[in-house]
């Protein structure tokens, strides 16, 4: 691989944030990343994590509240009006989840449909769709429409497409999502041949088997190795944080002593307390046990005891019939 | 880029919008079909005001006109009024509302001079002679050598004109000014003295009026039926947009996906907007020849008369194109609030 420092995309302290409904979600907390140039990224993680809201901070089409995104020396991050459209034309190609072609256009006009955006001609549009399809083995399905093709093919148009105007950053969210063994292995090739000097590669999938052809595979979110975690008391003053809503974290409380009051931060910066608890009582589960970051935060109302627990000795501790009825109630619980 | 979505689309949903085409067809063919209607009160005046040849009508001082309030003159003014300087002849005519046949059958009757100025062209048969005799328009199913029962006395047609109706179609009879008068218990009266020339000399005690001023007070009555006629042409008009609006918001909304993929591939939402302004430009376009075509069929068997002017085409395609830019906004709203991301949206 090539390493051309000038080409690389550097994304540094990058931190989206926004109210769904009335609470705040921040699905990307100070995330850093260094893919060097020509190098093929790997997003992993679950639904939720922030995979598909990062492509879209790289994409243009989403503004982070924080933090900045580079490319090939150009910040990303801070583009506007007509740089930002013209990043969007020229400087990245995304292949989205279930391929979102149009179903009105054949695949040829599909892919020439960001090239005449970029206002390139029609019959240059038309010929460079003619061999974008013809490289990603679909020369002789050039007049179907999307509906007439199998979903490994529509992938491929897909990638034909995000390839028009030969971005140097090129955006795949979930590309084998929807595809059998057989499209898959296929579409695995094309996009580890998109990877070369003078482009970048960024792919968010929770398809384990695309591992294997990353130059660099990033987990949003850690796997935490519950089991290796002893027991840890924690002794609070009255206001003490356990944790804040957005952390990720890998314990599971009950509370010895004292009392915990869960809140929720709003949209419009007030809290809502949505429980207190009491000696005896359990909190911070959902996190751990689904691999989702905390969902509120949790302080002490007075001077308080609780003990962290492994996924693993909590679930010995409580018997797995309770954890069925953490499961069960999940919507209340954090 | 837009033009090829745009027509890739209309024909990707054509059943739909072949539907829109033709409820929004019919309701522009009503429209033309009305503003033929409206035309036509205007047109038949012109031609049976034409058809009796005067240059001015001449009614008594403070009458409103010839047509719409009866203040007869006598008919010896027309020896004055041919005396003015300016007038080159000048003859006396009555007009009056009448029925005739044994189920009454409105016309608009004449009495003129017979073989002088007010007295139409005939298009077959001759011209009146004598009393008893009478023209008819050939709307109202008379033939020459028939008979015409009016006011207990029977008239021979002897002759037939062409394009002579008043008031919306209703068919004009001719017949000699003392015919005319014993309608008027045998009063030697006119309703006005028509004449060729301009007097250029007042007449005393009547009032000149032009022939489009004999026109106006011919319409006055019809006034308010050309105003209704107008509002409901803006009705259809509006009816129209909102069913092109629907279609093209509905496609819209089902786009919702495909514009966010646009967006995110860096098409503009002027272009987006464009796409979808042409597309309602489109449908209202085709749906304004399909109304041409349908209304100049149905103008001859509509049951009053229909004369479509070429300007109603040309208008038509006009505000068409009006109609289709008003209801792609309903579209473009829609359009410029999607969110590029959710092109980053699962299926």
């Amino acid at each position: 691989m090539k390493e051309t420092a000038g080409a690389d995309l550097i994304v540094t302290d990058l931190t989206v944030e926004y109210t769904a409904g009335d609470y705040v979600v921040r699905p990307l907390d100070k995330f850093n990343l260094h893919a060097p140039d020509g190098s093929l990224v790997i997003l992993l993680g679950p639904s939720g994590c922030g995979k598909t809201t990062l492509l879209s901070a790289l994409a243009g089409i989403l503004t982070p509240t924080s933090g900045t995104i580079t490319h090939a020396g150009r910040t990303i991050s801070g583009l506007t009006g007509k740089a930002l459209t013209e990043h969007r034309r020229h400087g990245v190609g995304v292949v989205f989840q279930a391929f979102n072609l149009v179903p009105s256009l054949d695949a040829t006009e599909n892919v020439m449909a960001p090239m005449l955006a970029a206002g390139i001609s029609s019959r240059d549009a038309r010929a460079r769709a003619v061999q974008l399809l013809d490289q990603v083995g679909l020369a002789e399905r050039a007049h179907h429409h999307p509906g007439d093709m199998s979903g490994g093919q529509q992938q491929r148009v897909a990638i034909a497409r995000a390839l028009g105007l030969d971005p140097p950053l090129i955006l795949a969210d979930e590309p084998t999502a929807h595809l059998d063994y057989i499209q898959v292995e296929t579409v695995l090739r094309i996009v580890r041949g998109l990877a070369h000097p003078g482009r970048v590669v960024v792919v968010a999938t929770h398809d384990d088997r695309m591992i294997p052809l990353a130059d660099q595979v990033v987990e949003l979110v850690p796997r935490f190795v519950s089991e290796a975690l002893a027991p840890q008391q924690q002794e609070l003053d009255a206001g003490d944080v356990v944790f804040e809503q957005g952390d990720r974290g890998d314990r599971i409380y009950i509370i010895d002593k004292g009392s915990i009051e869960v809140v929720r931060n709003r949209g419009d910066g007030t809290e809502e307390r949505l429980a207190v608890l009491a000696a005896g009582d359990y909190f911070g589960e959902m996190g751990p046990l689904f691999g989702l970051p905390r969902s509120a935060t949790t302080r002490a109302t007075e001077p308080s005891t609780i003990t962290g627990y492994s996924v693993k000795d909590f679930r010995d501790k409580l018997g797995i019939e309770r954890l069925g009825d953490i499961v069960s109630v999940a919507k209340q619980r954090v | 880029m837009m033009w090829q979505a745009t027509l890739r689309d209309l024909q990707w949903r054509r059943r739909r919008f072949l539907i829109a085409i033709t409820g929004t067809a019919l309701v522009f063919a009503m429209s033309l079909l009305l503003s033929g209607l409206a035309s036509s009160f205007t047109l038949e005046t012109n031609r049976t005001l034409h058809a009796i040849g005067a240059d001015v009508w001449i009614v008594k001082q403070g009458a409103s006109g010839p047509f719409t309030a009866f203040s007869p003159v006598p008919d010896t003014d027309a020896t004055r009024v041919a005396a003015t300087p300016g007038v080159t002849e000048a003859q006396p005519i009555i007009y009056l509302h009448q029925t005739v046949g044994e189920k009454p059958k409105d016309i608009n009757l004449f009495g003129v001079v017979p073989g002088s100025l007010g007295e139409p062209t005939v298009a077959h048969g001759r011209r009146l002679q004598s009393s008893g005799e009478a023209l008819a328009d050939t709307t109202l199913g008379v033939g020459i050598g028939e008979q015409v029962e009016m006011a207990g006395r029977s008239y021979d047609v002897v002759g037939t004109t062409k394009h002579t109706t008043l008031n919306g179609g209703i068919p004009t009879m001719f017949i000699s000014l003392k015919d005319a008068q014993t309608l008027l218990a045998g009063n030697a009266v006119a309703s006005a003295i028509v004449a060729t020339g301009t007097p250029t000399a007042p007449i005393d005690g009547l009032r000149v009026m032009t022939v489009d001023e004999a026109r106006d007070d011919l319409l006055r009555p019809l006034q308010n039926a050309a105003q209704s006629i107008n509002f409901v042409k803006v009705l259809l008009w509006i009816v129209a947009a909102c069913i092109i609006g629907s279609i093209v918001y509905l496609s819209a909304m089902e786009r919702t996906r495909d514009f966010a993929v646009f967006k995110a591939t860096g098409t503009s939402n002027s272009a987006l907007g464009f796409g979808l302004a042409i597309q309602a430009v489109v449908l209202a376009v085709a749906a304004a020849v399909i109304a041409s075509v349908l209304a100049t069929l149905l103008a001859p068997i509509f049951p009053l008369p229909v004369e479509i002017p070429t300007s109603a085409y040309l208008t038509l395609f006009a505000i068409a194109i009006v109609v289709g830019l008003l209801a792609s906004l309903a579209g473009l709203r829609r359009a410029v609030k999607i969110e590029p991301a959710l092109a980053f949206g699962g299926p």
